[in-house]
């Protein structure tokens, strides 16, 4: 996982700068939300792209969720403005979210005809899998059986992981050097001198 | 995900994977063997660890925003973050 980190932590600091020359707005110019959707969208390209690097055990190979991450990035980015990345990644989220209710009301009316205290049991599952296709990228499109879902949210949740120590990480050392900057500016500076 | 393809995977391998996913949650929310009941009770702990995932990693992002922005434009770990970027 270490080796993912670094490849992970790189790629950010590539998707970043291309972000800031393609936008010919540099990071000062963005505003708090712009930055932030920045370096959000950024990390999670990152995060795929390094997914996809590893060379591929037989599991690394059939993770669907990079594809799914790079393919709405890519999409996006034709559409660019400041914003645009993830707000077209939401509104795509959200009509497949209106499309799952309606097949969601289908099978509960199914479900009442049966009514056996195991078939509850069942909707509950597939209820609660099909939450956890809307939270896995790609989940929603693919046709994956239950196996292949459970093995592409662990493999998901563990690189998921992988990306927040990065970016706490990230962001520690930006505090950091914020601060060590200014015991410099303080130590090093004398005032009486000018 | 009709019950005709769930019949090519064994229940085994289904539990055998349910067991590995609750692994990887975090320890506040192991709790007892995979069961049919409780593996929606898994389902649903997983649904919110990532959702919980997610928002940390939109914290870490605007934190990210905001300390870029406190940055003095002229020191020099704001002149370090903009070659890295450049």
């Amino acid at each position: 996982m270490a080796a993912f980190k670094q490849d992970l932590f790189r790629n950010l600091l590539l998707g970043l700068r291309a972000r800031t020359t393609e936008a010919a707005c540099p990071f000062d110019a963005m505003s708090l939300q712009e930055r932030k959707r920045a370096i959000k969208c950024s990390a999670d390209v990152a995060m795929a792209a390094a997914r996809r690097g590893v060379a591929g055990a037989a599991i690394g190979g059939r993770a669907r969720w990079p594809k799914a991450i790079l393919a709405a990035a890519a999409a996006s980015s034709s559409s660019h403005s400041p914003g645009g990345t993830c707000k077209v990644r939401k509104s795509a989220c959200c009509k497949r979210r209106v499309a799952r209710r309606r097949v969601d009301a289908k099978r509960t009316i199914r479900g009442y005809a049966a009514a056996a205290s195991c078939d509850v049991a069942r909707r509950l599952v597939r209820r609660r899998t099909m939450a956890l296709r809307k939270v896995i990228p790609g989940g929603s499109a693919a046709a994956m059986d239950e196996a292949a879902l459970l093995r592409e949210t662990m493999d998901y949740v563990v690189h998921l992981r992988a990306q927040v120590d990065v970016l706490r990480a990230v962001s520690a050392a930006v505090q950091r050097s914020t601060f060590l900057g200014y015991i410099f500016v303080l130590h090093f500076v004398d005032p009486m001198k000018d | 995900m009709s019950s005709g393809r769930r019949g090519r995977i064994s229940d085994d391998e289904i539990n055998e994977l349910i067991s590995k996913l609750q692994a990887l949650l975090p320890e506040s929310s192991r709790r007892r063997n995979a069961s049919r009941s409780s593996a929606s009770k898994l389902l649903k702990e997983t649904c919110a660890y990532i959702k919980s995932l997610h928002q940390e990693v939109d914290d870490l992002s605007e934190r990210l925003s905001g300390l870029m922005s406190t940055m003095d434009n002229d020191s020099p770990q704001a002149e370090i973050i903009r070659s890295l970027l450049r």
